[in-house]
């Protein structure tokens, strides 16, 4: 069989060769720990600064307000949590959208067992929050706001600097988990007045294992790591120095390359669609043209996605089922039944995931395969009666 | 994310086999839901109980499709006594191995579909006719036994599958109310019932009674309660339900016998006799059973106590040996009767009074009264106070001291003769007494009268009234109690 095709992006992407090349010298060199005062910690210090800077021009941030975490959960978390934390005695109230990536959905539900109350903001079919419920949720006493900016499942983009702006003109401070969106959409904290932003490494051609948080200056935050006091004291433990030069030089990458990636990813993003409307039964979810440009989220009716995916794989393709995360367990994903699709079509649903290295080709031979395998297990389905 | 699929799984799922629907089968099953995510169908093609055609349909994960192909494949062409004897371990076998952790549901779920199919081919086969199956004779060493879950059931079954008997098991679906009813297949207990009986290497059918169950004994309990009677469901369900659907199971597989888990034993005649287990003797509901059922019956546990069937489920590894003794009432749950026949029927108030009609006080309705009740009268006296009576049409409630619910004699009605009714010298008339020393006598409109040496109180209308002989061991015959006045 030919080499498999990927079309998982949105779970993590490829590591890119430059990303790599970058990475090498920290993981085969000589090393120093980046707080040591001798040249070997000089050395790991200049690249994380190095990296800082990269990070941070991405998004329109100053160096010094980039936090190196482990990865997209630590930075919700530790946003969701940390601002929650700092609000102050009488600030127990937080305003969530229902479509959240787990981190901060759970982070969320976290604060709720510590005796916060949640707003959790609704959607519409598209999986849109509407800015005029959010703003009603806000109130006195609300500690923090968090919104996501692309949705990790069905690709909507949510209108976040509406949502940020509503959030600095009553002083409530906004988190955005921005792991999807950065490198697919423009982001500009400089612009946009959010308090905090979670990236990652692995969903932008970086490493695994390494992301980062951006708190905006001024924005207090108690951390949820306690130590050395490493990273401003907002996330103690020696840093993960070769991983921050992955990610370092994939946020370079993906601000230099941001306009050729998103068109080529638009375009095949477009051919995908348009091979699933020949289908029958097939339904896009999501917002047409809010949506990231990599994303394609399917319900394909009367086949479970477990078995597509599956079988789609034994035929050299891998595509998403529905949310990575919550296949696993047998459970609805809590951000498609925000969005009204009915508890009996959540489990059909697949995601496909495009990036900058795949090719036309490999998407007109992913829809063959797509279509001869929907057609067979809807063959034995006996939900779909064709 | 659970570890990866065996390379049979992956087979299955991309070259499934025996996957249709068959358009004129023999039995449908259909288990799972949607909401749960998983649906699994299949459609069986049955003649003279081989399973000449499989058909599967699955929606679910990439578990339950290839667990469907490959049950598919395992039974077809088989007879259905080893197709229900197919296991989850012997489907896993099927798969290459098990499953990834969190998927072995794919494996009850196809399995219950499958059996799902087999009940459908059964009650198609029974249509209307399930009650008034008639047995054929005894001889050979092949029985449909019983199971409920429990122990007394799953022992029965392995004493007799050791004493060499050809033995498959059926549990039968009697009420909705049965513990852990989901959505998504089976209740508990049908599941429970089958791994067990899977675990013995035996095969499992079930049988769905519900009809059958709530016209012969649901609608006759709470119908008795609003007449006034005291009614015994397990009596009913032995009239006419359990051993008769047996039965009807054992004649369509070619068997010669039925058994059940109860205490009791049958000797030549045939004749009911108590069992070894005095504490745990069942013979008082058994009597309704008609006497041609009863000659292929077998209970295996007459000939043991009932410590030493639990000490034989453990000593064999039965994973029943430590449930709980069933309830009283199988599909009142918890117990409470009452709230159960208000349910079904509005309770109307009426007088309580004495037994020369003067009024003691009122009541919320006769369903709450019992011939031989003390407590919940809402009357004081200066003597404790009984119920001797309920007349429903005028909703009066007859209360008496206690030497007034004294009688010495009962009539009996709908009679079971095992043995000539002149050896009858004693009678039980509840389920724990103790048996009275009486004589009998034929009344003119066919009932009996039985004249009791020594007066007892509580002798209500609707229960039953069951003669032993002279020794105490073996049953005569029993019927019901009749009103004073018919």
């Amino acid at each position: 069989m030919t080499e498999p095709v990927y079309l998982d992006n949105a779970a993590t992407t490829p590591l890119d060769p430059r990303v790599l090349e970058s990475m090498l010298g920290h993981l085969g060199g000589r090393r120093g720990n980046p707080s040591s005062l001798h040249a070997f910690g000089g050395s790991a210090r200049e690249e994380l600064e190095e990296a800082r800077d990269s990070v941070a021009s991405l998004i329109g941030a100053s160096p010094g307000e980039i936090v190196f975490t482990s990865g997209g959960t630590e930075s919700d978390d530790g946003a969701v949590l940390g601002l929650a934390r700092s609000a102050g005695p009488n600030k127990r109230h937080a305003v969530v959208s229902s479509v959240e990536h787990a981190a901060v959905r759970e982070a969320a539900r976290r604060l709720e067992l510590e005796g916060f109350e949640v707003s959790w903001i609704g959607v519409d079919a598209d999986g849109i929050v509407d800015p005029v419920e959010f703003a009603a949720a806000l109130r006195p006493d609300t500690a923090l706001a968090a919104v996501v900016w692309a949705n990790n499942e069905v690709g909507t983009v949510e209108p976040v600097p509406e949502l940020a702006e509503i959030c600095a003109e009553r002083e409530v401070p906004f988190h955005a988990d921005a792991v999807q969106a950065a490198g697919r959409v423009p982001i500009d904290v400089s612009e946009t007045p959010v308090s905090t932003l979670a990236l990652s490494g692995h969903k932008l051609y970086g490493p695994q294992g390494v992301g980062a948080l951006y708190v905006r200056e001024g924005v207090s935050l108690e951390p949820i790591i306690y130590g050395g006091g490493q990273e401003r004291g907002l996330r103690s433990g020696t840093q993960n120095v070769a991983g921050i030069a992955g990610l370092g030089t994939a946020a370079r990458l993906a601000r230099e390359e941001i306009e050729p990636r998103v068109a080529h990813e638009r375009t095949l993003r477009d051919r995908v669609m348009a091979g699933m409307e020949a289908l029958p039964d097939v339904f896009v979810n999501g917002h047409r043209e809010r949506r990231l440009s990599n994303n394609v989220h399917l319900t394909v009716s009367g086949v479970e996605a477990e078995s597509l995916v599956l079988f789609l794989d034994s035929l050299g393709y891998a595509i998403g089922s529905g949310s990575a995360c919550s296949s696993g367990g047998h459970k609805a994903s809590p951000v498609l039944l925000a969005m009204g699709l009915p508890e009996r079509e959540a489990f059909s649903v697949v995601r496909i995931t495009v990036g900058k290295d795949n090719t036309p080709e490999e998407v007109d031979g992913f829809l063959g395969a797509f279509s001869t395998a929907v057609e067979q297990l809807r063959e034995i389905s006996p939900l779909y009666a064709g | 994310m659970s570890e990866r699929y065996r390379p049979q799984v992956v087979d299955h799922l991309v070259r499934p086999r025996n996957a249709g629907e068959i358009s004129d089968p023999s039995g449908r099953g259909e288990s799972g839901d949607a909401a749960c995510g998983d649906v699994a169908c299949f459609t069986v093609g049955i003649s003279d109980n081989v399973l000449k055609h499989v058909r599967y349909k699955v929606y679910g994960c990439a578990a339950c499709i290839a667990a469907g192909s490959a049950l598919a494949e395992l039974v077809e062409g088989r007879h259905l006594l080893d197709a229900a004897r197919v296991s989850k371990a012997g489907l896993v076998d099927a798969l290459g191995g098990p499953l990834p952790a969190g998927k072995e549901h794919a494996l009850t779920l196809v399995l219950d579909a499958l059996h799902k199919a087999f009940e459908d081919h059964w009650n198609r086969k029974a249509g209307d006719m399930l009650d008034a199956h008639r047995g054929r004779g005894a001889g050979g060493k092949s029985v449909v036994a019983a199971m409920s879950g429990g122990v007394d059931s799953a022992v029965t079954s392995l004493l007799l599958k050791e004493a060499g008997y050809d033995v498959a098991t059926v549990t039968f679906r009697l009420h909705d109310g049965e513990r852990g009813s989901r959505s998504c297949c089976s209740p508990d207990t049908v599941l429970f019932a089958r791994d067990t009986a899977h675990r013995m290497g035996l095969p499992h059918f079930t049988l769905n009674l519900k009809d059958l169950f709530d016209r012969r004994v649901m609608q006759d309990f709470v119908g008795s309660y609003t007449e006034g009677r005291t009614p015994n469901p397990c009596v009913a369900c032995n009239a006419h339900v359990k051993f008769h659907a047996s039965s009807f199971l054992a004649d369509e597989l070619g068997f010669h016998h039925v058994a059940t888990g109860h205490y009791a034993r049958v000797e030549e005649g045939p004749t009911l006799a108590r069992p070894v287990d005095e504490s745990k003797d069942q013979t008082y509901v058994l009597w309704p059973v008609p006497r041609e059922l009863l000659a292929r019956t077998i209970f295996p546990l007459g000939k043991y106590r009932k410590t030493d069937v639990r000490a034989i489920a453990e000593e064999r590894g039965l994973a029943v040996a430590y449930t709980p003794e069933s309830q009283d009432i199988c599909f009142i749950p918890d117990g409470d009767y009452r709230r159960f026949i208000r349910k079904k029927v509005a309770a109307k108030p009426g007088d309580v009074v004495d037994d020369e009609g003067r009024v003691l006080g009122r009541h919320a309705g006769v369903v709450d009264f019992t011939v031989g009740q003390r407590r919940g009268l809402g009357v004081s006296a200066p003597t404790p106070l009984y119920v001797s009576e309920v007349r429903p049409r005028s909703g009066q409630v007859v209360v008496g001291r206690r030497q007034d619910l004294e009688v010495r004699e009962v009539r009996v009605r709908d009679l079971n003769w095992f043995l000539d009714p002149e050896q009858a010298a004693c009678v039980q008339v509840r389920y724990n007494g103790s048996p009275v020393p009486c004589t009998v006598e034929e009344t003119a409109n066919g009932g009996w009268v039985a004249y009791l040496d020594e007066p007892v109180i509580g002798v209500a209308p609707g229960q039953s009234a069951v003669f032993y002989t002279g020794d105490g061991e073996r049953v005569v015959g029993g019927g019901v109690v009749a009103r004073r006045s018919s």
